[in-house]
């Protein structure tokens, strides 16, 4: 067995190394080795879960979730010498995650709400347990895991969560700042706890 | 193959880091400000990372080991809009950054700048799997207003709850 790919360094209260945390936002690089099988089952899964993102909407309920993505690394492009030109004896899923909260939580998420999906995208991956119990998982991931050398993040003190409700708010306050242009003062003054009610979930 | 999820698109790049640098590139990398990182000059990039991969992690399952022959070096960011203009945007504003980066790259062109860089990045492109955002549609620019708008709303509503009604809407005109 080799070792992990990048030496672990110190864990902070997120529960990574520092090197992946940027403010709110954590950074979650794994690579994992793929069955032969797997060169033909992710390809559909891929498709499938693109294609119909609806039958993935679980991934939705994981609201700490900015961006990710899994990608099948099948061959690595040549460069000409000095590279030496790679034979993989397999291909590697590569998964990354933006995210925000704490990386045990994220994966004890993953484990209890994702749990057949998991075993989607990774039931054809080298050693991997199942998603429950998360000890195992969490074992797995660790030594799959690199840590980033440099990540950034463009809002690194927003939660998704603070993201999506202030998307949701923009619309509303345009609508009422247009309909606020034309309303009387005592008029505004009744409407202003509406519009607050309206929106406190955004808030 | 899926590289776009609404507006937002996915880019990663796999580039063989030199004999020999993988120590220096590291470092430089680690040095990278986080506050102030170079990547902000990209407005469009929401979030992205480098990261170097030594070799394959192997499991005891495996019927063979998989080793790398050299270190790589990944390029990941999720950013608004087209790949074609950004990696433009990338090569241009960012190239003081690439020659120490991908300049200890094989085959990293000698000025890692422009359309030679470009070509470079795009040779050694790696095609997503499948790609998820939370907020698809969203720039960077849209995400950064909405939240400053949301807190101003908070910061409003809080200072209006001592302010005499009949001052309520200049008050709110005047900040939003």
């Amino acid at each position: 067995m080799s070792e992990p790919a990048a030496p672990p360094g110190p864990v902070t209260a997120t529960g990574t190394d520092p090197a992946n945390v940027d403010g709110q936002a954590i950074a979650i690089t794994v690579f994992s080795t793929v069955k032969w099988i797997g060169r033909l089952w992710l390809p559909l899964v891929f498709w499938f879960a693109t294609t119909f993102p609806r039958a993935s909407g679980t991934l939705a309920r994981l609201s700490f979730i900015h961006f990710a993505r899994w990608t099948m690394v099948r061959h690595i492009p040549y460069n000409g010498a000095p590279q030496r030109q790679e034979k993989l004896n397999y291909p590697h899923l590569y998964f990354e995650s933006n995210f925000n909260g704490g990386w045990e939580e994220y994966i004890d998420a993953f484990s209890h709400i994702l749990t057949r999906g998991m075993k989607v995208f990774w039931g054809t991956s080298y050693g991997f347990p199942q998603p429950l119990p998360t000890g195992p998982f969490k074992t797995y991931i660790k030594r799959n895991e690199i840590v980033a050398s440099h990540f950034y993040g463009a809002y690194p003190e927003a939660t998704t969560t603070m993201i999506l409700s202030s998307l949701e708010l923009a619309p509303k306050l345009e609508e009422f700042k247009s309909r606020a242009r034309n309303m009387s003062a005592e008029a505004f003054a009744e409407q202003w706890p509406q519009f607050l009610a309206e929106v406190q979930d955004c808030l | 193959m899926s590289n776009t999820s609404g507006q937002a698109t996915a880019f990663m790049a796999l580039t063989p880091i030199r004999p020999g640098s993988e120590g220096s590139l590291r470092s430089y990398l680690e040095a990278l400000p986080q506050a102030g990182s170079p990547l902000a000059r990209l407005a469009g990039t929401h979030f992205a990372r480098w990261v170097i991969v030594r070799d394959w992690v192997n499991d005891p399952a495996q019927p063979r080991e998989d080793h790398l022959e050299s270190p790589y070096l990944i390029f990941t960011s999720n950013f608004d809009g087209p790949l074609d203009p950004y990696l433009d945007e990338l090569c241009m504003k960012l190239a003081p950054e690439a020659r120490e980066i991908w300049g200890r790259c094989v085959g990293c062109p000698p000025d890692a700048t422009g359309p030679q860089l470009k070509a470079y990045l795009l040779h050694n492109k790696i095609d997503t799997g499948f790609f998820v955002a939370a907020y698809p549609h969203a720039t960077v620019a849209q995400v950064k207003a909405a939240l400053d708008a949301r807190e101003r709303l908070i910061s409003f509503a809080v200072m209006a709850q001592a302010m005499p009604a009949a001052d309520l809407q200049s008050a709110f005109l005047a900040e939003f």
